[in-house]
């Protein structure tokens, strides 16, 4: 079947041209202005065609908790939110760490038949910091990045070990950077507003700290790594110092650290809506955060979408857990910025798409170019929406933008040439 | 006096020095009551309070309960714990049962802070904080504030100074608000590891050396200390804490004579305060416990006798 997506802005991380979209067998088999002649037409006139986001931190809390997601709502919400891949962390019951239940989530993404699914597996046996996973097994099962999400590995010879074993395989270590001694028992970011409300706060060191580990380490070993969800400027530093010695590392961050601050904690009277870890900074880090993505100390970003139930984020903030959804939002909080000019257009391809592919090695994929796959998004970018937990297609709702108006609406996903989401229904 | 506006009592910091003088008065009106032969008045007949504490107490939560029963008022005291609020039911499950039976007022204490604003809006009886987490003890507040008041005469332009755990103390926080809107200066003294990060930003002197304090101090609240909370370990060892910020009759010696010693309770003798010191101190710590009755009744009163929405 031919596709033609035509009248379009196409936009990469390099330029915007107006040109026809032609998709033939999954692929982009032209762009030109006179292409036409196929068996189905989507006229994007005025609209805004992206390669197809690309997400590299999720959590799809399958298995375990299929209560606050599955592989099925999870890959729904990716399209609705325009992402045509996203990675999905190990931090479920039981936890991603073996060949059989990566292969099952493979499996499973295929036959869903919506967005590619690929699991990261766990660094270490259950994520416990101590014994190295079966990264040869995971490889072979589908896994291209390993991470212990939700800890750093504490102990510093075993993440050696795992950073030397995982260049053997190729693959890509995230690591999630949190002292966990330092953020001890805490629940929002430590700040003149935690001790004045008395609640126990995790200083943005605790995450610096690690990131600085980490880099040293990988630096040692010559080795590439990728860095979860950057919140803080002090962590922005040491990434920055690296990148100029020409250390592989690659760093991600999440919308709210470029949208929240500690300061809507307070503002907002600590609904467990807004406790996210690592914990929101202040209107200093959320200034660097936006910096740094211009400049490219941060690569991309990612979600880090992390359903929770209703029950578990009505408790008190102190005893609500962790995380916001994100799939939906991303691309609406992303575009924020273009608003603002913080970022352009082909900025938001490049940290949507075209990095996290290249971080992840994807192939022919995160650009729209002749022979690449046809993972697409079209958006509009007048188009408006409001957040509300009836709209949202993931099956958790939390996410403290709830009741808010975004712009810039996804009006198509196109996953290898076969449209996977549509906002109005014909 | 103005009509009181307040419909819940949640954190001092939230309230005016005009709000804080009104119960005072209050107090100081109520405080006969319990004097009385027959200790009971009608104020609150027939409303109906619930204690609900997520946290052990005894003395906070008998302190209103009396306060409740000398208005008149039906009491029922529900106990349970913090942590048994992660599983099964939610504490708003619980609020929202509560509700069904129409209470007047909920008197709450609870392991965690700054929830208790969120809950108001699962119930309309008043909520009156007892307690939440390490952020506010409004009460406990009132009550140390009357009690100075009535030794001082007055609490403006006095030096306050509050030693110990200051980075858990509820009671610490709310002192803080409260004796800042009467332009009093608030000095925090303890181990530098039990003193929140930029603490000094609320306007408070912050000091490690008790010694250098207590000259100047006009009121001086000691605070209750653990030495480990929830595994870790702040100081090294009581002794240690004790030697710099036990407070010893050679350093009550260096305070001004009319220097004002209290204490929350319930002390913890020879470690915060020498217990050769109990004569000197104990009977204005106990006039606390006193004073926090007529406080506790002043506060019901005045959400208690608003009206509620039918």
């Amino acid at each position: 079947m031919k596709l033609i997506i035509k009248n379009a802005s196409l936009v990469n991380a390099d330029e915007i041209i107006q040109a026809n979209l032609l998709i033939e067998n999954g692929k982009i088999t032209g762009i030109g202005k006179d292409i036409k002649g196929a068996d189905k037409e989507i006229d994007a006139k005025g609209k805004y065609v992206f390669p197809g986001f690309i997400d590299l931190h999720t959590h799809l809390r399958t298995p375990g908790r299929e209560d606050e997601e599955d592989l099925l709502s999870g890959a729904t919400a990716a399209a609705k939110g325009g992402f045509t891949t996203i990675f999905c962390m190990p931090n479920t019951d039981p936890a991603i760490d073996n060949e059989g239940l990566a292969k099952w989530i493979c499996e499973k993404s295929q036959s869903i038949g919506l967005v590619d699914i690929y699991p990261i597996g766990a660094i270490t046996r259950n994520r416990e910091g101590k014994e190295l996973t079966e990264f040869g097994a995971l490889k072979r099962a589908g896994c291209i990045a390993l991470s212990d999400d939700g800890f750093s590995v504490d102990d510093t010879l075993i993440l050696r070990r795992a950073y030397e074993y995982a260049k053997m395989f190729d693959l890509l270590v995230i690591s999630h950077c949190e002292d966990s001694q330092l953020s001890y028992g805490g629940n929002m970011r430590e700040s003149f507003i935690s001790s004045k409300y008395g609640i126990s706060g995790i200083p943005d060191i605790a995450e610096s700290l690690i990131v600085a580990r980490d880099i040293e380490l990988a630096k040692y070993l010559d080795v590439r790594i990728h860095l979860a969800h950057i919140s803080c400027s002090k962590s922005l530093e040491v990434i920055k110092r690296a990148k100029k010695e020409g250390v592989k590392v690659t760093a991600e961050t999440c919308p709210h650290y470029f949208t929240l601050t500690v300061d809507d904690v307070e503002r907002e009277g600590f609904p467990g809506n807004l406790k996210v870890n690592p914990p929101l900074g202040d209107k200093k880090d959320l200034a660097a955060i936006k910096k740094a993505l211009r400049e490219g100390t941060i690569d991309c970003i990612a979600t880090d979408h992390a359903p929770h139930s209703l029950a578990e984020k009505e408790l008190p903030f102190e005893l609500a857990p962790f995380g916001f959804i994100g799939l939906e939002l991303a691309f609406s909080l992303t575009y924020l910025l273009v608003k603002e000019k913080a970022l352009d257009l082909k900025d938001l391809a490049n940290k949507l798409s075209t990095q996290p592919a290249a971080i992840a090695g994807l192939d022919k994929c995160g650009k729209i170019a002749k022979d690449y796959v046809a993972d697409l998004v079209i958006v509009d970018l007048e188009g408006k929406w409001k957040v509300e937990e009836e709209n949202m297609a993931s099956k958790s709702k939390n996410t403290p933008f709830l009741g808010q108006e975004l712009e810039g609406t996804i009006e198509h996903t196109i996953k290898k040439g076969k449209v996977i989401y549509s906002r109005h229904k014909d | 006096m103005e009509e009181w506006q307040k419909k819940h009592i949640l954190d001092i910091k939230n309230f005016s020095r005009l709000e804080l003088e009104t119960i005072l008065s209050l107090a100081d009106s109520f405080k006969e009551i319990s004097k009385r032969e027959v200790k009971k008045v009608p104020a609150l007949r027939g409303k109906t309070i619930v204690n609900l504490f997520f946290e052990h107490s005894t003395r906070t939560r008998t302190s209103f309960e009396l306060a409740a029963k000398r208005l008149s008022a039906d009491v029922v005291n529900l106990t349970s714990s913090t942590s048994s609020l992660t599983k099964g039911e939610t504490i708003v499950d619980t609020i929202k049962n509560l509700e069904s039976y129409h209470p007047d007022i909920m008197i709450m204490r609870i392991g965690v802070g700054v929830c208790l604003e969120s809950f108001t809006k699962y119930t309309q009886a008043s909520i009156v904080n007892a307690g939440d987490g390490c952020n506010e003890h409004p009460t406990q507040a009132l009550l140390d504030m009357f009690t100075v008041k009535k030794s001082k005469g007055t609490l403006e332009n006095l030096n306050v100074l509050v030693v110990g755990d200051i980075a858990h103390s509820r009671v610490a926080r709310s002192n803080i608000f409260g004796f800042q809107k009467f332009s009093s200066k608030v000095t925090v003294c303890g181990p530098t590891t039990l003193i929140p990060y930029e603490f000094e930003k609320l306007g408070v002197k912050v000091s490690n050396d008790l010694d250098r304090e207590i000259p100047s101090a006009d009121v001086i609240m000691m605070l209750r200390i653990q030495k480990e909370r929830q595994g870790i370990t702040f100081f090294s060892t009581m002794r240690d804490y004790v030697e710099r910020f036990g407070l010893t009759p050679v350093r009550l010696k260096k305070a001004k004579k009319d220097c004002l010693v209290m204490h929350p309770g319930p002390v913890n003798w020879d470690i915060e305060i020498s217990s050769s010191l109990k004569e000197r101190v104990h009977p204005l710590i106990l006039k606390q416990a006193e004073n926090g009755l007529a406080i506790r009744m002043a506060v019901l009163y005045l959400v208690g006798t608003k009206k509620r929405k039918i």
